[in-house]
């Protein structure tokens, strides 16, 4: 099978398939075996790495394909496999495969989580996948929250632990409201530039613009964990460090970035989206760094140091010359790697020696030298050291940053330069603390699957440099995909003497002495907490308060929700009362109709006043078969038999009900009873209005003539009335019994509470 | 309940019920080309199972496989024509020949009507239940009948 073969629509959906179903096998198989079940669970993101690798090599033309739902909205989902996307497939999916396999050892009982921490990698997976592919902004919003919750149950892995949940419910808050605001950026990205295309997105300006480029870069902010949105990532170090590593360094975390590089295009006129992007990134950049230096945990040390570097991604993205786009999607991709390396390996130190702590660890350069190659590889490789792909990434960056000219030049080139030393230092003190000399630190066995895993992503960093052509062949045209004229750059093995390369020398020697400072300073103590805790208790605050609320709205009085509903409805019938055309009015076509709604108004009037429940209920069945007569004298047997029906079932109900009720109603203050009648006269006379002005003014021919003749051939039915309702218009029907099925649900949800609330 | 009270309600309802149930069988069918339909059909069944639940007489008690079957198989007409490549709820329709009755003709729309049916009479089942009116098991059904053919 050729490469033209596979770029297709139906390979692609083939591999989403296959991925939703492995998520109950796996989970399904993890409860007899986690192991079995992690392999069953990496076979789906083994197949798409190597389709992506595929694809990316033999660089096909980008193809579309699209599930349509509702034509006229352009409601549906829609894939587009182009450079980037595959970019990101390769990283998510290849990145994914090892570390489910890495998992196979990192945990090594069948615990009775297995099975649901198994479905939530996969299926987080599976959302990643269909983020990274999506090409409309429905499509990218959906799976952007699935990720954001898939998330949060990885997180939350150990659930018995109350820092863990908290953990959890801070990420979950976060990327949720980020997730709300991108949603609102995206619709009016959408409205203003007209296409729910990804790919078409017209460059818009403007007011409106102004509004989504600030909601949107909600959205990435959370996403990527940028300052101040960054509180949940740290936090979410607590999850297993699989999780960490898949999830909160190499993919998702990336998801704010794909989409800032994305939807960049569209907003390259508007001055907000580039120093709100560059402000975010460069404090991210700088106070991650920062704050890097100042962590003991080796795993802490390298979420801030991710938060640092996806804040130069972010900035980056946001100077938004060629040069510089060419380099985020480089860094981005040598990131993914030799971050995921080193993740496994702070994992492997955890579970081997079972601290984290740098000033505990000592001696595992001679017990755990793998570990210790791998980690220092890609430790390299972050600091943009020779001969490894970060050095080539990073030569980008700092060219990049030096060929900037205007006024933000200085500051942008400033920051990347002062950010990238903050990262050879941390860097360099992450490397020497964990594997420098030290207490000699217990180590327990090798676990075979984890040391594959890692071996693999290690060796990632050097082959990537060794084949730079390849990488050049997979970065080159997707950094064309956002901006069209970075097709002139690509990484180079060894740039020659340029100022660049002495700039970069110079970062590396100041950033290995500030390494080797700061390192001495052992004693200090690690930052606590604050943003996350200062989250945490607006969190608690907040369900503290609402209920008092909420009691307030949801008070349980039956009469009074009525009434508001009611008197909330009757606002909607406002708008019409002026569109009524009176000349169009008659009194009736047929006289029946006339005795029939003075009968309709008599029995509704005497409902009102009637003090006792059965005379009230008849008065309610009289006023019921009116309306039926109406129908029936109007020539709708549908709707007569419909309401007949619905008479009688609702008498059923009163002989049921009345069995178990005192004969009258219990007596009412006047006033209330005065505003009940009121608020009812007024809904009353508000359906009139409505009725009244669509009946006066019909928009074009009634089209009768087109459901009969539809019907009969596309319905194969003769009632007009019954075909619109399970063909024509099917899609209603579907939604209305859907709300019947979940109006049943909910009684049986109260029916089951009502008996254990009462006792409590 | 009033059934215990009053045999005549109890026999009337008894008698009535098979009545009522074929209506609503001819409702259901009858839908396509005439008055009727799967949600007409939903609330005679429904009236007969409140009506029998009143005389105190056995009726249907699994209110959430009855819902659960409703909704799966209206999802399941919905979605099914995407597996062929068509839109959402697009209708097929075929027509057999049936010995005595001839040529049958019918569509998607029928199994849909089912679904709603089913959701329909699934949601007085959960009425009857949240207004605390518990169905007669049949054991408490052969219990019952027993003390009154013994009780005069």
């Amino acid at each position: 099978m050729s490469a033209d073969d596979l770029a297709s629509g139906s390979i692609l959906w083939t591999l989403l398939v296959l991925h939703l179903l492995a998520v109950p096998l796996s989970a399904w198989v993890a409860r007899f075996d986690h192991r079995a079940g992690l392999g069953v669970a990496a076979i789906a993101p083994a197949l798409t790495a190597i389709w992506a690798s595929v694809l990316l090599i033999d660089s096909t033309n980008p193809f579309v394909t699209e599930l349509m739902w509702v034509e006229g909205l352009d409601v549906g989902v829609r894939f587009r496999a182009d450079a980037i996307a595959l970019l990101m497939t390769l990283l998510v999916s290849g990145i994914g495969t090892l570390v489910l396999v890495y998992a196979m050892g990192y945990f090594s009982t069948s615990s009775a989580q297995m099975p649901r921490m198994t479905a939530a990698l996969l299926a987080f997976s599976t959302s990643m996948l269909g983020l990274v592919l999506a090409d409309s902004i429905w499509t990218l919003f959906i799976f952007w929250e699935f990720t954001s919750i898939t998330s949060f149950l990885l997180v939350g892995h150990k659930d018995v632990d109350a820092s863990v949940r908290d953990a959890a419910r801070r990420a979950l808050m976060i990327t949720g409201a980020g997730g709300l605001s991108l949603l609102a950026g995206l619709l009016i990205l959408g409205a203003e530039s007209g296409t729910t295309s990804l790919t078409d997105l017209a460059p818009i300006d403007g007011g409106r613009a102004w509004v989504a480029a600030l909601l949107i870069l909600g959205g990435v902010a959370t996403k990527s964990a940028q300052v101040p949105f960054h509180v949940w990532l740290p936090g979410a170090m607590k999850a297993p460090t699989p999780v960490s590593a898949y999830l909160h360094s190499a993919t998702m975390v990336k998801a704010g970035v794909l989409l800032l590089a994305i939807t960049g295009p569209a907003f390259t006129d508007v001055t907000t989206w580039k120093v709100v992007g560059l402000a975010l990134g460069i404090s991210s950049m700088l106070w991650g760094g920062i704050t890097s230096l100042r962590h003991q945990d080796a795993k802490l040390i390298l979420a801030w140091g991710t938060i640092s570097q996806l804040g130069l991604l972010v900035t980056l993205l946001s100077v938004g010359t060629a040069k510089a786009t060419f380099a985020a999607i480089s860094i981005l991709f040598a990131h993914a790697i030799f971050k995921a390396a080193l993740f496994a390996v702070v994992g492997e130190i955890d579970i081997r020696t079972g601290t984290r702590d740098i000033r505990e660890l000592g001696g595992l350069s001679r017990t755990m030298p793998i570990a210790t190659a791998v980690a220092v590889v890609s430790g390299l490789s972050m600091a943009g050291v020779p001969p490894l792909l970060g050095f080539a990434a990073k030569e980008a960056a700092v060219e990049a940053a030096l060929k900037l000219s205007g006024t933000d030049a200085l500051i942008v080139s400033t920051s990347i330069i002062v950010g990238s030393v903050i990262t050879v230092a941390y860097t360099t003190r992450f490397l020497l603390g964990t594997f420098g000399a030290g207490p000699d630190t217990t180590v327990a066995p090798r676990r075979p699957a984890m040391t594959i895993a890692t071996t693999v992503l290690g060796l990632g960093s050097i082959v990537g440099y060794i084949a730079i052509n390849a990488v050049n062949g997979i970065v080159g045209p997707a950094a064309v995909e956002i901006n069209a004229k970075a097709d002139v750059y690509s990484l180079y093995r060894w740039p020659g003497i340029t100022t660049a390369f002495l700039v970069s020398a110079a970062i590396v020697a100041v950033g290995v002495a500030l390494g080797l400072f700061i390192l001495r300073r052992v004693d200090q103590p690690a930052p606590g907490a604050r943003g996350a805790d200062l989250v945490d208790h607006g969190l608690d605050r907040f369900l503290a308060w609402a209920p008092q609320p909420i009691a307030r709205i949801q008070h349980g009085s039956l009469p009074v929700y009525l009434a508001t509903m009611g008197l909330v409805a009757l606002t909607a019938t406002i708008p019409f009362v002026r569109e009524v055309d009176t000349d169009s009015l008659v009194l009736w076509d047929n006289a029946f109709q006339g005795a029939l709604a003075v009968a309709i108004i008599g029995a509704a009037a005497a409902g009102a006043f009637v003090n006792s429940r059965l005379g009230a209920a008849l008065t309610l069945g009289a006023v019921g078969l009116g309306v039926t007569g109406l129908f029936v004298v109007h020539g709708a047997p549908d709707l007569a038999l419909t309401q007949l029906l619905v008479e009688t079932i609702i008498v059923v109900g009163f002989v049921l009900g009345l069995g178990h009720l005192g004969r009258s109603f219990p007596s009412a203050h006047a006033t209330w009873k005065g505003v009940r009648v009121g608020v009812s006269v007024l809904c009353g006379v508000g359906v009139m209005f409505g009725l009244a002005a669509s009946a006066s003014n019909p928009s074009g021919t009634p089209p009768i003539e087109q459901l009969a003749e539809a019907a009969v051939e596309e319905g194969g039915g003769n009632n007009i009335v019954n075909v619109i309702l399970t063909d024509l218009r099917a899609l209603d029907t579907l939604g209305e019994v859907v709300v019947l099925a979940v109006v049943a649900l909910g009684i049986l949800a109260l029916a089951n509470t009502s008996d254990t609330e009462a006792t409590t | 309940m009033i059934g215990n009270r009053s045999p005549v309600v109890q026999l009337g309802i008894r008698t009535a019920t098979p009545l009522a149930v074929l209506v609503g069988f001819y409702l259901f069918f009858a839908g396509h080309n005439a008055p009727g339909g799967g949600f007409a059909a939903g609330l005679v069944f429904g009236a007969v199972v409140t009506l029998r639940t009143i005389a105190g007489l056995q009726r249907p008690t699994h209110a959430i496989p009855l819902l659960s079957a409703g909704i799966f198989i209206v999802i399941a007409v919905a979605a099914a024509p995407l597996l062929w490549g068509d839109t959402v709820l697009d209708q097929a329709i075929g027509s057999i020949e049936v010995p005595v009755l001839g040529k049958l003709k019918s569509g998607s729309a029928l199994p849909f009507d089912l679904g709603v049916t089913a959701i329909v009479v699934a949601l007085v089942l959960a009425l009857l239940d949240g207004l605390g009116v518990g169905a007669i098991t049949t054991s408490e059904h052969e219990r019952r009948r027993e003390s009154t053919e013994t009780s005069p």
